[in-house]
């Protein structure tokens, strides 16, 4: 690849001006005539049956132009995909920060002031907080009849498994099962067999920007909605059916998203904030404070895992089963799809014939989860990776002998019988190790651990994009696709640019609304730049096959005599046509302006995957079970880096969450509430807390985006805490099965250990 | 209410606020400045970081009265025109933002370390900005743009 120019180049964010300089508009941003400021009452009962709710003293407070409870809504439920929650609550609540009033006015203040002016009657009911004891017989049911929620069939580009949809279980949404070989056989030709089990608490997704919703309703009717999503064409097909509209009734406009990280995916106040637009008659904006995103968000689905896994004499892997259990909270409408898709994980980037794993979804008296960076797969690889470790220190084996031991290499078939291309499992572990310089001496309290993961490049859904070129050569993309953060446009600028040999300065790249791009089903999944990408490179050849049909036609030339390079074409006579002079024969022509759409459909599964080995160092405090984390190397399997300060930005960012995920981050439930409210409480990583990063690239040439990319979004976060909690194992020989890894609990496992060995002794 | 004069980016500005309005509130609704965000609202995460006097403050817990007379100033008052502020080119070019929510604080409170301390030693620009919080970038690539300008290697 080494004619490349523009692609492989480290260009900065081309929506860089717009954002450093204030004049970017975010949601919350928006400012439209006559706009009032919506703001909800929320349950203070993690379970309870509304008796009553008198809202006339808020209705006469001067400004309130809106209240409206569920009752006097369609009784109508949303979501994504199980369609089980109502926008306000009716009859029931059930959870702690559960909407049930919604208020209208001319300020925040006064509708703040409103919300203190209802009175709402609860009589409690029992909850459940805990999915596993919610799965017993006389445990509360969340949702006492789900035989009236509705779900489209499961579509066919998730992981295919064996789905029961609310089987019979208490409080189960989901229970789906991913088999391959035969789990008993293996496990009876096992030497040894060993079974742990961790937990996993709620995590947030923590972006800067709280979710916010603009709704205008235009006189006609037609909707018009700002919202802080990163999928606009499926949020418009999930509001549109809240409303029960059709979706040619609403346009969901563009607004810079601020940080997504998987949580802006959901409708979050949008569907309230229209009827309260309607109610009132003008124009709404909601705001959520950062209190509501920490206790009623849509945090990382907290869950229990419990592996088992049969090793042979020689230390090999011979059956693996897990068994999954994910709380979703009161709610599963914003959670991902049949499941939490990260279960396909269970196994881990190793060689075993005989997999099963058992996934339950199950809802508690507890906020609702969401999606969030790799949805499931740091929950469970902590996990996997922790028991890894565990199995070694059995078998008296190094961590990473196990792991090599174990390791797929090229030829092997995945764990659930996936067939990858070039892997590269054992040599992106290998980097790390040689990176962390794994074999040498270690510090007093100083340890190493290793974690590991894999993903392939997202590819879920069709993704479009369409280019056009004005009079004087400037070049548009128009793509319906929301950047997070990621760079997703510069990438895309970055392919056109290189595609027609131009200037990246010529190439510009808007975010059209829901009324003007091609559908697109945008963020998510680590998919843009392999499936934007396609189809901006399918927008690219198009363009340049027209412009070459004009060429040609200009020169009097057949057109496939024509070629066109960097700005001009050329046909088989040496005969030469500048771009410019063409547009402007084409402008007396009348034939612009010119667009071009290009489209792109994965249409068969991934064959390639992108494995990442983690290596964390850190050095712990006896005396009071502090851990520093001094150096986190991180290797990855990439192919070709299409922008390498956009890609390392992934893999930094990804990896600082992953540290907070680690060692401090962690939503507080107790009787159902969240108590660590804001972000004070809830600790996010600062600058003081990141560790010396050591990025390994392992270059590949197979990806499935253009010019042989693969994916980076989702890759760093994973296996962080599994690497921190193997090395503070591996610094004083304590081992933690839950998160955070925090200092109370490393010295309550240090005190315990060492009054162990005393009264051994 | 009580009318107050202040400066905000060199202009002179004259405005009745509540006794309880934030500066914050004052800037994005009363000023249009909508370029300084609300994230925590508690004083946590930086987001709302502006210069008052030439100090970092979050004008999220900043009452609007308290800064009668005072000289404000906002990520809109950092570029001159089209000639973007060195640090403002720094973050684009060395990667110092990628959602950007946060970054009109962080730039703002690297102006200030950098008009206090022109040669910060990347310790002392990794505990300045502690108060700023960022999701997206880990702060590698926003420590290296203040680095950068610091070590006069950004032109505009």
């Amino acid at each position: 690849m080494a004619s490349l120019a523009s692609v492989g180049q480290p260009a900065g964010h081309v929506e860089g001006p717009s954002k450093v300089t204030g004049q970017a508009r975010y949601t919350a941003d928006i400012r439209l005539p006559g706009l009032l400021y919506g703001k909800c009452l929320r349950s203070p009962f993690p379970h309870a049956r509304i008796l009553s709710i008198d809202t006339s003293q808020a209705k006469a407070l001067a400004g309130v132009h809106a209240v409206i409870t569920g009752a006097e809504l369609p009784d109508r439920r949303i979501g994504r995909f199980f369609l089980d929650k109502p926008v306000l609550a009716r009859d029931v609540v059930r959870f702690v920060g559960e909407k049930v009033v919604a208020v209208a006015a001319e300020s925040m203040d006064i509708a703040e002031e409103a919300l203190t002016r209802i009175a709402v009657e609860y009589e409690a009911l029992p909850a459940v907080f805990d999915p596993v004891e919610a799965m017993r017989e006389d445990a509360p049911r969340v949702h006492a009849d789900t035989s009236t929620y509705t779900h489209p069939p499961v579509p066919d580009f998730v992981h295919p498994g064996d789905d029961r949809l609310y089987p019979d279980i208490p409080n189960v949404v989901s229970q789906v099962f991913y088999t391959h070989g035969d789990v008993e056989t293996g496990f009876a030709q096992a030497a040894r067999e060993f079974t742990h089990t961790f937990t996993i608490p709620p995590v947030h997704q923590g972006y800067i920007e709280p979710h916010a919703s603009v709704v205008q309703i235009e006189p006609d009717g037609k909707v018009n909605l700002w919202i802080s999503n990163k999928t606009p064409f499926v949020a418009r097909a999930q509001f549109a059916a809240a409303l029960g509209v059709t979706e040619d009734r609403v346009c969901v406009n563009t607004a810079p998203i601020g940080g997504d990280f998987g949580g802006k995916g959901s409708l979050m106040d949008s569907v309230v904030c229209y009827h309260l637009a309607a109610a009132s008659g003008r124009p709404v904006k909601m705001v959520m404070s950062y209190t509501e995103e920490l206790s009623a968000g849509n945090p990382r689905h907290p869950a229990v895992i419990t592996l088992r896994t049969g090793v042979d004499a020689d230390g090999r892997i011979v059956a693996r089963k897990a068994r999954l259990v994910f709380s979703c909270g009161a709610y599963s409408a914003f959670t991902p799809l049949h499941t939490v898709h990260g279960s396909v994980h269970a196994a881990g980037p190793y060689r075993m014939p005989n997999v099963e794993i058992e996934v339950f979804r199950v809802y508690t008296n507890t906020v609702p989860a969401g999606h969030m960076r790799a949805p499931g797969a740091p929950q469970i690889v902590f996990g996997v990776e922790s028991h890894m470790d565990l199995i070694a220190q059995e078998l008296g084996l190094d961590p990473l002998e196990f792991r090599l031991r174990n390791t797929l290499i090229e030829g092997d078939a995945a764990p659930l019988g996936e067939k990858w291309k070039k892997i590269r499992c054992k040599e992106t572990l290998e980097a790390a190790a040689k990176e962390a310089k794994w074999n040498t001496e270690k510090a007093a309290h100083v340890g190493r651990g290793i974690g590991m993961y894999d993903r392939e490049p997202g590819a879920f859904g069709p993704s479009s994009a369409t280019l056009s070129i004005a009079a004087d050569t400037t070049l548009t993309l128009m793509t319906g696709a929301a950047d997070t953060g990621t760079g997703s446009y510069t990438v895309l600028q970055q392919v056109v640019a290189e595609e027609l040999q131009v200037p990246l300065a010529s190439v510009r790249v808007v975010q059209g609304s829901t009324d003007s791009a091609p559908w697109e089903v945008g963020a998510g999944g680590s998919r843009l730049t392999h499936m934007a990408g396609q189809a901006t490179l399918a927008a690219v050849q198009k363009l340049q096959e027209g412009l070459t049909a004009f060429a040609a036609r200009h020169m009097e030339t057949p057109p496939e005599q024509v070629t066109y390079r960097a700005g001009e074409f050329v046909n088989t006579n040496g005969q030469r046509l500048a771009l410019p002079t063409l547009m402007a024969a084409l402008v007396d022509r009348e034939e612009l302006p010119l667009r071009y759409t290009g489209e792109y459909v994965a249409e068969d599964p991934m064959d390639v995957t992108s494995f990442c080995a983690q290596i964390a160092e850190v050095a712990v405090d006896p005396a009071t079970g502090q851990v520093t984390l001094q150096k986190l190397t991180t290797a990855h399997d990439v192919g070709t880096v299409l922008n390498p300060l956009t890609h390392q930005g992934q893999v930094e960012g990804g990896a600082v969450q992953g540290v907070g995920h680690a060692l401090t981050e962690h939503l507080i439930v107790q009787d159902g509430a969240v108590t660590n409210v804001h972000l004070g409480d809830y600790k996010l990583p600062t600058s003081m807390d990141i560790p010396e990063l050591k990025t390994v690239l392992v270059e590949s040439d197979a990806g499935p985006a253009p010019y042989a990319g693969k994916a980076i979004g989702e890759h760093s976060n994973v296996a962080v805490p599994a690497a921190v909690a193997n090395a503070v194992f591996d610094a004083v020989g304590v081992r933690l099965m839950d998160l955070p890894v925090t200092a109370e609990k490393v010295y309550a496992a240090l005190r315990e250990k060492n009054s162990a060995f005393k009264s051994d002794a | 209410m009580k009318s107050i004069q202040l400066r905000v980016n060199g202009q002179a500005v004259e405005r009745d606020v509540a006794d309880n309005t934030l500066l914050i509130d004052l800037l994005r609704n009363g000023l249009d400045l909508t370029g300084t965000k609300e994230g925590c609202s508690v004083g946590v995460c930086g987001a709302c970081t502006v210069l008052l006097e030439g100090k970092p403050v979050s004008s999220c817990l900043t009452l609007a009265v308290t800064t009668d007379g005072c000289e404000v100033t906002t990520i809109e008052g950092l570029a001159e025109g089209d000639r973007l502020h060195p640090l403002q080119k720094a973050f684009i070019d060395y990667g110092g933002f990628q959602c950007g929510i946060c970054t009109p604080g962080q730039i703002m409170s690297a102006k200030a370390l950098l008009d206090e301390n022109p040669h910060p030693s990347k310790d002392e620009i990794q505990s300045w900005m502690m108060g700023n919080l960022c999701r997206c970038t880990g702060y590698y690539k926003i420590i290296e743009s203040i680095q950068a300008v610091a070590d006069g290697k950004v032109a505009t």
